[in-house]
């Protein structure tokens, strides 16, 4: 035991001051709450215990110990270093990564993408070969880089230090807040695939090593600590398609109910059930916004708000038309029937400095009104509120809120974020296909098919990607829909990073 | 109540015809009611007419009524039993389509059904367990705030008997407040909000203001989160029901040393603060006696008459207060009153500026956000 801790520590600080930068990298950056969660728990809980062990059983090795350290602990330790200081600490600090970063290597020089490119097998994962564990990882951690679109994500974290660099940079503060907002955002991105990359370095290493010293436990302890990494990859593939500005965000979906009536109507419903039981399943709070309910059933249109990370990122792969064919249970000659529903998605900016400015005199607010005298002689619960936005014709209205105080305040949160997605779909037109809006959709080009009659299938016509189970996709099981749309959308651009 | 029993039933699957429920608000079985004057009302008087008013003898010490989401989630029951009471208070509100409507302005089944949702998210503790009623299984309990047979018969109270929905939740939200309400109590209506607007430039003045016939105290409320601490808020109502519920309210807002609310007609508990009132805002009942019978049920049946009828032209206690806002306000005293609309105002600005003596200046007539005329405010000279 005495042995190879000395031994492991040993071969650690050696793995450590081959790249000392990442050293430097570690204690200086932010920490996202989730790295610490990302790096095997069990892997940290019997390294703690022995540390203790070590201590009692020969103390000259504490200093070394702690020197090395492990990266789950320096992480932890650079958890206590807020954000804030995060572009200050960098701008003096190790930055340009473009020119400078240089690939982790094991000891006999074999890196991520030396693996990558190598003939080793990928088996299922209870094959047990450490050799498809790690090479499982590092095409995780290739497709992850190429998501991320890797080089370019490098040059531009340079030019941001650059940025960060000029002194009279706070002379802006506007300018200044949003250079570092993006700065820690992409640093964040950075390091925590290098941290990965690392971690699967020096699993590489222990495994040679344990191998070489024929130390079972070792070995399988590391080899654990592959199968988790390769489990954990497939989360952090996911992660890095949501890469865009505004992905994290919580957003509004909307459903508007095609031409046809109360099939058409109903259908909408489904839909909008379908994005509720998706939503509450992810975890996200739903809250209805407004609705327009249809004569006999269903519903003309409906907005809800979801909250929660990454609720715009992934619900934006929902835009478009969606078509449902089926024998309508509202006609009484039981024909079938083909109704579209068109699906929209706003993003809720979280940065109050990069919405637009709505002025008041701008704004055309409607309340409802009780008919005939109104005052005492009429008790409704119906407090709805229109507001028009004058200069760009945007509507919003709510009233599912209890007072009208609310529903003023509810309405105009959601004018405010459709104003700003026109602002950001001004901004960014190349990139404006998941910002259109519900009047802009064209009916004519849907992006999903439900067939329930004659036969059952949902098919979706951009990725190909299909479900003979329609019960369960209306039941909000969305996923496999939306991240091959993401997985397609993100991944098509070659092979490069 | 046989009707009411079968209605009840959560497992019947055959509703009696609404026909037969509306039968019952086309003939409105309003209790008679002595009016007071308000002139020369003395305390015991007022009283008396509260009583014959309101449901039952109210001695002054009435215990208010804690509103739905308030109280604890003691009860529980399955998760499909929470949905075939869904199930059930979704059909019976989506049976009435636009009866109601058609009878008296009533609320249509989308409004009905929009109430349910709320009714849910009041009575249920955990909101997810509304929305899982479906899938849930029958092993987990769901918490709620009122047995599932009070349930019942709350919605059907709000259906079945056009039972105001802020009393079936014991709450009203107006304005950014959430206040209790309860039966004996005027529902604040969202129109009256715009007093407390109406009132702001003055209110930075600060000084001690009167909200009269406070009901659940809404304005007092609301004038004094305006008013900080920069001043008083008193706060009467003929009603004990009302001064308690009012009570409760305050209290609720942490606003017992800023708003004094107290028991009688008018400016009658007042007399101290002649002359010294910096302002005066009210909402008196203003609705003509012969209006009254045409009521949407849900006014007429359940709210208190005390805070409606305004006598034959509905300007009983306008006119009351009128004359007596000269010897209460201060001299730049400001005031606020809320009619029933174009006629009750015109009538009041002309008797404000032309017959009260040169008391009043600026007064000037305000719509509603409807664009109906509403409200009359002034400064005493």
């Amino acid at each position: 035991m005495v042995h190879f801790l000395a031994r492991r520590s040993n071969l650690r600080s050696q793995i450590l001051r081959q790249t000392p930068k990442i050293c430097a990298f570690l204690f200086s950056s932010k920490s996202n709450p989730q790295n610490t969660q990302n790096f095997p728990p069990y892997y940290h809980k019997t390294r703690e215990s022995n540390f203790q062990e070590s201590t009692f059983l020969f103390g000259n090795a504490i200093p070394l110990l702690n020197f090395s350290g492990y990266s789950t602990n320096l992480i932890k330790n650079a958890k206590l270093s807020s954000g804030y200081d995060q572009g200050l600490v960098f701008s003096s600090g190790v930055r340009f990564f473009a020119t400078q970063a240089t690939a982790p290597a094991t000891s006999d020089g074999l890196t991520v993408e030396g693996i990558v490119a190598s003939p080793w097998p990928i088996l299922d994962e209870d094959e047990g070969d450490w050799k498809s564990h790690a090479s499982a990882v590092a095409q995780s951690i290739h497709l992850i880089k190429k998501r991320l679109q890797w080089k370019k994500l490098l040059v531009r974290l340079d030019l941001l230090s650059v940025e960060l660099n000029k002194p009279n940079l706070w002379d802006d503060p506007v300018h200044a807040g949003k250079i570092s907002r993006e700065h820690g955002s992409l640093m964040g991105k950075v390091k925590e695939v290098m941290d990965f990359e690392q971690e699967l370095i020096e699993h590489i290493d222990m495994l040679k090593l344990a191998r070489e010293e024929n130390d079972s436990e070792l070995e399988s302890e590391t080899m654990n600590a592959l199968l988790r990494m390769r489990r954990d990859s497939k989360e952090r593939e996911l992660e890095a398609m949501l890469a865009g500005e505004h992905d994290s965000a919580s957003c509004y979906i909307e459903v508007q109910a095609g031409a046809g009536g109360t099939e058409s109507n109903d259908w909408a419903s489904m839909v909008m059930e379908m994005y509720k039981s998706w939503a509450q399943r992810r975890g996200y709070r739903v809250t209805l916004v407004d609705e327009m309910p249809g004569e006999m059933a269903g519903i003309k249109r409906a907005t809800i708000k979801v909250d929660g990370k990454y609720a715009y990122g992934y619900a934006k792969a929902e835009v478009g038309v969606h078509r449902l064919v089926r024998i309508s249970p509202f006609d009484s000659a039981k024909r079938r029937h083909t109704s579209f529903a068109a699906v929209a998605v706003i993003p809720i900016l979280k940065d109050v400095s990069t919405r637009v400015q709505i002025k008041e005199s701008d704004l055309r607010i409607d309340r409802y009104r009780a008919g005939g005298a109104g005052g005492q002689s009429v008790n409704t619960t119906d407090s709805a509120v229109r507001i028009t936005h004058i200069p760009t014709g945007i509507v919003a209205t709510c009233q599912n809120e209890r007072s009208q105080h609310q529903n003023k305040a509810t309405a105009m949160a959601v004018l405010q974020s459709r104003v700003d997605q026109l602002e950001i779909a001004r901004q960014a037109q190349m990139n404006s296909q998941h910002t259109e809006s519900l009047t802009e959709i064209s009916w004519g080009n849907q992006i999903r098919s439900y067939v329930l009659q004659p036969y059952q299938m949902v098919k979706d016509s951009r990725t190909n990607y299909e479900v003979s189970d329609p019960e369960s996709v209306l039941d909000g099981d969305l996923d496999g829909f939306i991240l091959s749309f993401l997985s397609a959308s993100v991944d098509k651009h070659g092979n490069s990073l | 109540m046989k009707v009411s029993s079968t209605f009840l039933t959560p497992f019947s699957s055959t509703f009696p015809l609404i026909s037969s429920i509306l039968q019952n608000h086309r003939k409105p079985n309003y209790i008679p009611f002595r009016r007071y004057s308000c002139v020369t009302s003395s305390s015991s008087s007022s009283s008396s007419s509260s009583s014959s008013s309101s449901s039952s003898v109210t001695p002054i010490s009435h215990k208010p009524q804690i509103p739905l989401f308030l109280r604890p989630p003691i009860y529980s029951t399955t998760q499909p039993d929470l949905h075939n009471f869904i199930t059930w208070a979704k059909t019976l509100a989506s049976s009435i389509g636009s009866t109601f409507v058609q009878i008296d302005d009533g609320p249509d089944s989308t409004l009905l059904l929009r109430e349910l949702n709320w009714f849910l998210d009041d009575a249920v503790e955990d909101p997810l367990d509304i929305s899982h009623g479906r899938s849930g299984t029958s092993a987990k309990r769901v918490g709620l705030r009122a047995s599932l047979d009070e349930m019942y018969k709350l919605w059907g109270s709000r259906i079945q008997e056009r039972r105001p929905f802020q009393y079936v939740v014991g709450c009203e939200h107006w304005r950014d407040l959430v206040l209790s309400v309860e039966e004996g109590v005027l529902i604040p209506r969202p129109e009256t909000g715009k007093i407390v607007n109406l009132a702001e430039e003055g209110l930075k003045e600060g000084g001690v203001w009167a909200d009269l016939g406070t009901g659940s105290g809404a304005l007092a409320i609301a004038i004094s989160r305006v008013l900080g601490k920069n001043g008083r808020v008193l706060a009467t109502d003929l009603s004990p029901v009302a001064v308690s519920v009012a009570s409760y309210n305050v209290e609720r807002y942490g606003l017992q040393d800023s708003i004094k609310v107290k028991q009688g007609s008018w400016f009658e508990p007042l007399k101290e603060f002649e002359g010294q009132l910096a302002g005066v805002v009210s909402n008196p009942p203003y609705i003509p006696s012969e209006d009254i019978s045409g009521l949407q049920a849900e006014v007429g049946k359940h709210e208190p008459i005390l805070a409606l009828d305004g006598g034959v032209e509905g300007l009983d206690d306008l006119f009351h207060l009128c004359t007596r806002m000269s010897i209460m306000l201060k001299p730049g005293g400001f005031f606020v009153f809320e009619t029933n609309g174009e006629k009750q105002c015109k009538i009041l600005a002309d008797y404000l500026e032309n017959v009260t003596g040169n008391c009043f200046r600026d007064v000037t007539i305000i719509s509603d956000f409807a664009g109906i005329m509403r409200f009359v405010t002034g400064y005493r000279i």
